[in-house]
């Protein structure tokens, strides 16, 4: 799976996503519960706004000094015994896997969760190079067996499913007999992945912060599938965002923090794993080689931009859990397997204007996302930012609208023709008003009018009503 | 240990460093000091005591059991733990604190005699280790640095403390050295950050465990025990 | 107390009444109100759709209009935001960000001014009914003003209040937004007004024309028996 999922134009996604009834129940209850947990544990710490500040000063140290923290990790992962691979594109990273994979002979795969794997589509390349590749992480597993449906949440991947639907993949696909209550389907999946980790020759995991001082990489899991992943195997391959990096353990644990807080509202998550190269000397489990993938793939190119703030990004969805425009359409109508406002802003930096010129529009710049962000990723701004170069640089926007919008440049900017256009608007409806209501508009009301009344100008402006009373000289009160 | 490779770096990071508008940094970064560190003021203050309070209340949110003995009653204590986890087989890291702890006899002797199976983690016997570790209902280590204010073990591997001991097994049981337990992960952070800065080398596998693994991924519901334990137990032991 | 008002376009073509209520009440508070006849759109419509360009020329007819100004008081938490942008979006313009800046420094939004600035917090009004607030986001996150509407609220004489069940979420109105994402703003807004209706509101109150707009011209589509009144409405109630 690319980065760019599901077929047919963007209003045909939205449409699907709102007729999706279960979906939309489910991302809404997921929303009102996961934000209320948040905003309790944020509230627990009392300072979190100083919690967010400290996020963001790290974010934005670490990517201004990119470069110095890269290349001190992979001299620090070379040290204990790891081996680095810095990979421009997703060719380069899949090509890189997959001649680890042939040279181990290795047969079965089993991964963590990663979005970076999904993004760089690594798991069809290493389906060609014969092996059987599983996902463990529980959302992922669902998707996978389900002909790879795609995640419609970068944290909760299977969250547009239900019980029933899942129970029926489980039947078709698995040899399950049981009921949709998901404590038995849990149990299911843990006995058909345990035999998976026991018998896979390379585990793949994603990385969420990768630590410089000490060329570790940390895993934040709540099933613990990272932790099996990386016991068990004999080779461990964790591929990486190039942004995915802190200085130091203190800066990764403010940052594990702020993670765990603002996806779930746990203070920390059931396993958080630090691994620093392969296996040491004398140890039985963990692996024996140890390879970090250190992907580009588009990233570079938004560093040195008004854009470089989005890099900032631990992937907590804090942001895609209080959109209300998420809420109503679900992940699949991005068309991206970054949904939310994060997806809005980043598909179409890493994925092009051409695929995701409308994710900037899926907006009421409301500003929700932006205050829930935990290291202040200005998401609405640069929403905001993304039409702007749509409008100027790309030159995508509509015909009719850049003259709509150069008559109103010279309409608010004249005072004169303002007062014209206006004192002509209720005349100029008047076909279109019934009842001092517009009910069926033109132009570009007509989409207002669609589902909502719209008021008609009315005969007297406020400005001549204020003219005549002031030149009638009453004060009446 | 093989020695260890890098591809490709120069170019990448050349690219990364244009792009920012400057040269290439390889040194000369330092960390600045960060204005505001709201992480040192969560339980400040805390004595030992009140850290074990705030422990044991974080546990109850977390489907973890807490147990609070003394050094002389931790192997009637243990006991009963796995006695409660339908005994046996089960797994213990080879850490000089169970001998310590007074725990010899029980793992040595107490449980084979009651048909219990013990495995101690044994390096040199490889592979056959995790499968032990597969096997058993019970897997039992102690905790290196506990976190209070979210209820979490951290657990340093090494050719003795073998990592699968605290996720294969059904259930697990985490012995809580009472001067173990510091008010949060900024304290283990810096603890290790310390030894890195020392030219230390860390273990190769560090875990902060808190609780029993779960997922929430079907329709939002927890369900307790996924891949790791599904159940999970700490006992806080005050210290010999 | 002089009181310089900027009326915002929806409230001047289209919600006049939202206009006249604002200057009685300022007035009632002890304000002398004062149009400058010049002024047109804070820029907002442009701004937002991304046409910087034409926004700008919009804006700086803005400043030019205000710049005598001592308080500049609108009936709008959206338009009050606009102009607090102003310093921001000329920022490095040598000429305009000073004057930006200082247009910025002495906006307020309506009960923000009467709360803050006039230190009112009863406005003496009366209204009798069960009542909900909508919260506009960019009045709530974007300039803060939470608690000054409440505060005035809470003070009207026969007024029951009640919450409005995910008041945080936005109506779905968005500017531009209601028209070019047509579908996704109908199903907002339906949410909207399932929770007026779910708390059995009489009047739904606002303090933004643009969401008051949008989520009356729901209501009144669907026909459903709900009265929408902006905050200047209900505190000029006597």
């Amino acid at each position: 799976m690319a980065m760019k999922i599901g077929t047919g134009e963007f209003k045909e996604r939205v449409d699907k996503g709102i007729h999706n009834s279960f979906m939309r129940s489910a991302v809404a209850e997921a929303q009102d519960r996961l934000r209320t947990r948040r905003l309790e544990a944020a509230e627990e710490l009392g300072n979190w706004e100083e919690w967010r500040t400290l996020g963001e000063e790290i974010r934005k140290h670490t990517l201004e000094n990119l470069d110095y923290y890269l290349w001190q990790l992979s001299e620090n992962v070379a040290k204990r015994g790891g081996h680095v691979f810095f990979a421009q594109t997703a060719e380069e990273a899949n090509e890189y896997i997959r001649d680890v994979v042939v040279k181990k002979n290795a047969k079965k795969i089993v991964k963590s969760k990663s979005m970076v794997t999904e993004e760089i589509n690594l798991n069809p390349v290493l389906e060609a190079a014969g092996c059987e590749v599983i996902e463990t992480d529980l959302g992922e597993y669902i998707l996978q067996i389900d002909d790879h449906d795609p995640p419609s949440h970068i944290v909760a991947p299977a969250l547009h499913k239900n019980k029933e639907q899942i129970r029926d993949v489980f039947k078709a696909k698995l040899d399950y007999k049981k009921t949709e209550n998901p404590e038995e389907l849990a149990l299911h999946a843990r006995h058909t992945l345990r035999q998976a980790y026991l018998t896979a020759d390379v585990g793949i995991t994603g990385c969420n912060f990768a630590i410089a001082e000490s060329g570790s990489i940390t895993l934040v899991t709540n099933e613990g599938n990272a932790d099996l992943v990386t016991s068990l195997p004999k080779t461990q391959i964790t591929v990486m965002g190039m942004e995915r990096i802190v200085p130091t353990f203190e800066e990764m644990e403010v940052l594990v923090s702020l993670l765990t807080r603002s996806t779930v509202g746990q203070k920390l998550t059931s396993y958080i794993t630090v691994l620093t190269g392969p296996r040491e000397q004398g140890d039985v489990d963990g692996p024996e080689e140890f390879h970090l993938v250190i992907v580009d793939n588009g990233r570079s190119n938004i560093l040195g931009t008004e854009f470089q703030s989005v890099l900032q990004c631990i992937r907590c969805a804090a942001c895609v859990n209080v959109c209300p425009v998420y809420r109503h359409i679900g992940g699949h109508s991005y068309g991206s397997i970054y949904s939310g406002p994060i997806g809005a802003v980043l598909s179409p930096l890493l994925g092009g204007y051409d695929d995701y010129k409308e994710l900037p529009y899926a907006s009421t710049l409301c500003a929700a996302c932006t205050e829930a962000c935990p290291v202040k990723i200005p998401l609405h701004e640069l929403l905001h930012k993304h039409r702007q170069v749509i409008v100027e640089r790309e030159g995508k926007a509509p015909i009719s609208e850049k003259l709509a919008m150069k008559a109103f440049g010279l309409g608010a900017a004249s005072s004169v023709l303002y007062k014209l256009g206006s004192k002509m608007a209720p005349s100029a409806m008047n076909p279109f008003t019934a009842n001092n209501r517009i009910s069926n508009g033109p132009g570009p009301l007509k989409a207002w009018t669609e589902t909502r009344e719209f008021p008609a100008p009315g005969k007297e402006r406020f400005r001549d009503w204020f003219h005549n009373r002031q030149k009638g000289g009453e004060h009446q009160s | 240990m093989t020695a260890g490779t890098i591809h490709h770096r120069d170019k990448f990071l050349q690219t990364i460093a244009k792009k920012l508008g400057r040269e290439q940094r390889k040194t000369g970064v330092t960390r600045p000091y960060w204005k505001h560190q709201p992480q040192w003021s969560v339980f400040k203050g805390y004595s030992q005591d009140d850290l074990v309070e705030a422990f044991k209340s974080q546990c109850s949110r977390i489907h973890t059991d807490v147990v609070e003995t003394t050094a002389n009653q931790l192997a009637a204590a243990l006991k009963q733990v796995v006695s409660n986890y339908g005994g046996g087989p089960v797994v213990t890291w080879d850490d000089p604190r169970f001998a310590e702890y007074g725990l010899f006899s029980l793992l040595q002797e107490e449980w084979p005699s009651e048909k219990i199976d013990v495995h101690v983690w044994n390096a040199s016997i490889g592979q056959k280790n995790i499968e032990c570790a597969e096997k058993a209902n019970v897997g039992i280590t102690f905790s290196d640095i506990t976190l209070a204010e979210s209820g979490t073990v951290v657990l340093f591997s090494s050719s003795g403390k073998g990592r699968t001991v605290s996720f294969l097994p059904q259930t697990y049981v985490a012995i809580v050295p009472k001067s173990t337990i510091v008010p949060r992960m900024t304290q283990a952070a810096a603890f290790i950050h310390e030894r890195i800065e020392k030219g230390e080398q860390i273990s190769s596998c560090i875990n902060f465990i808190t609780g029993p693994s779960n997922s929430a991924d079907i329709e939002m519901n927890l369900v307790v025990g996924v891949h790791g334990p599904m159940k999970a137990t700490y006992i806080i032991v005050k210290d010999r | 107390m002089k009181v310089t008002l900027f009326a915002t376009c929806l409230v001047d073509l289209f919600h006049t009444n939202v206009g006249k209520a604002t200057v009685e009440l300022l007035e009632r508070l002890g304000c002398e109100i004062e149009f400058p006849e010049a002024q047109t759109c804070c820029g907002q419509p442009a701004y937002n759709s991304g046409y910087v360009k034409e926004a700008k020329e919009a804006m700086k007819h803005m400043i030019r209009t205000f710049e005598n100004a001592q308080y500049i008081v609108t009936p709008s938490g959206s338009c009050a935001t606009m102009f607090k942008e102003y310093p921001h979006i000329f920022k490095g313009d040598s000429e305009w960000e000073p004057r930006a800046k200082a247009l910025a420094d002495k906006t307020y939004e309506l009960t923000q001014f009467i709360v803050d600035v006039l230190k009112i917090e009863d406005a003496r009004a009366k209204l009798k009914g069960r009542a909900t607030y909508h919260t506009s986001c960019h009045m709530t996150r974007l300039l803060g003003v939470k608690d000054a509407p409440m505060k005035l609220l809470k003070n009207v004489e026969g007024l029951e209040f009640v919450p409005l069940p995910n008041a945080h979420n936005c109506c779905g109105f968005g500017g531009t937004f209601s028209v070019k994402m047509g579908p996704i703003s109908e199903q907002m807004v339906d949410e909207k007004v399932h929770h007026i209706e779910e708390v059995g509101a009489e009047y739904l109150i606002g303090a933004d024309c643009g969401c008051l707009m949008n989520i009356g011209g729901r209501i009144a589509r669907q026909g459903k028996p709900i009265k929408v009144m902006h905050i200047a409405e209900v505190l000029n109630s006597r």
